[in-house]
């Protein structure tokens, strides 16, 4: 009897510790899920650059297929401010087709918003974000194309 | 018939003053579905459009949903997912409605006024009705709408096992801020 309990131990114990393992991934990627956070917009490196004229007249061309292209990119748009405007206690800055009167529009990661504060209307600038979408507005009937998180490059 | 004239003129032209639609394409919505036990589910979209008609007190909202940014990227790609807002099928929340006490609100007076809204919120290609009231603060030119309210995720088909299971809000609560101009 007691060689028979001696030889069921290993076993039990390996369970037990294949158990305690999986317990401790599952903790690790739960952790890991919970805390991660973005990075910040000015680390990452560009999937597009574009100029803010081009990059409108491709929305108004094909919306789908533009937002298909640029799904979740990090892009860096030039152009020039033509709006900077307040957006709660922060500040977006619009690029326009002044043709079309079609926008992008570009929020601010956390720790730059401050950068807006840094460019006036009229000022060519280079700005990177994350792309989240274009669409048209049936509010304003034109194609407004939307960043978060961006960051001013280096002028 | 000059007095007349003049009478239509000048009436063309105050209604032209005051008869304003105020546009902003940098309103502000928060979601904040957090929970006790999961405060990871909320977000901000710093770039909604709004519009008021300061004569008919007709209001609009649109956010592109994928521009609400979470801290958290796996939440926000939840969020983006087609088993809950499928943003590339449903690209944008759109709110349609009324100040239904527009008297209230005297636009060329600096002010607070309270009022209370009606209207139609679409999430996801639903249609909901939405009463809530809002503040509208009149300052100079610039009219500032704000509401806070909740909705309900199951009014509008969004449903599933975080919910169920208390990471997420049945009743998430929503803040909207637009500087109309």
């Amino acid at each position: 009897m007691t060689e028979r309990v001696k030889k069921k131990r290993p076993w039990l114990k390996r369970i037990l510790i294949a158990i305690l393992v999986i317990i401790v991934i599952l903790a690790g990627v739960y952790w890991y899920v919970a805390t991660e956070k973005f990075s910040d917009t000015k680390d990452r490196k560009a999937d597009y650059t574009v100029s803010a004229i081009d990059f409108i007249h491709e929305f108004e061309k094909d919306q789908k297929a533009a937002n298909e292209k640029y799904k979740d990119k990090i892009i860096t748009v030039n152009g020039t401010v033509s709006e900077i405007e307040a957006a709660d206690t922060t500040m977006n800055i619009k690029m326009m087709d002044t043709v079309s009167k079609s926008i992008i529009i570009f929020a601010f990661q956390e720790q730059h918003l401050s950068e807006p504060k840094t460019v006036k209307v009229g000022d060519p600038v280079s700005i990177k974000g994350s792309f989240s979408a274009g669409i048209f507005s049936d509010i304003l009937e034109i194609v407004k194309i939307d960043f978060k998180r961006s960051t001013l490059n280096k002028k | 018939m000059k007095k007349f004239i003049l009478f239509l003129s000048v009436v063309a032209i105050t209604n032209s003053i005051f008869a304003q639609k105020k546009t902003t394409t940098s309103a502000t919505i928060k979601f904040d579905a957090s929970t006790s036990i999961d405060n990871l589910p909320k977000a901000e979209n710093k770039t909604a459009i709004a519009a008021i008609n300061t004569t008919t007190g007709s209001i609009a909202f649109e956010a592109t949903v994928k521009n609400f940014s979470f801290s958290n990227p796996s939440m926000q790609n939840h969020f983006n997912g087609s088993g809950w807002l499928d943003s590339d099928n449903h690209p944008t929340f759109i709110y349609k409605g009324n100040i239904t006490d527009l008297t209230a609100v005297d636009f060329t007076k600096d002010g607070v006024y309270p009022v209370k809204t009606e209207g139609v919120l679409t999430v996801k290609g639903v249609e909901q009705k939405l009463s809530t009231p809002a503040t509208i603060t009149v300052k100079g030119n610039s009219v500032v709408a704000a509401a806070d309210f909740s909705i309900k995720l199951a009014d509008f088909g969004i449903t599933g096992a975080p919910i169920d299971g208390g990471k997420v809000a049945k009743e998430p609560k929503i803040s909207v801020t637009a500087e109309l101009k």
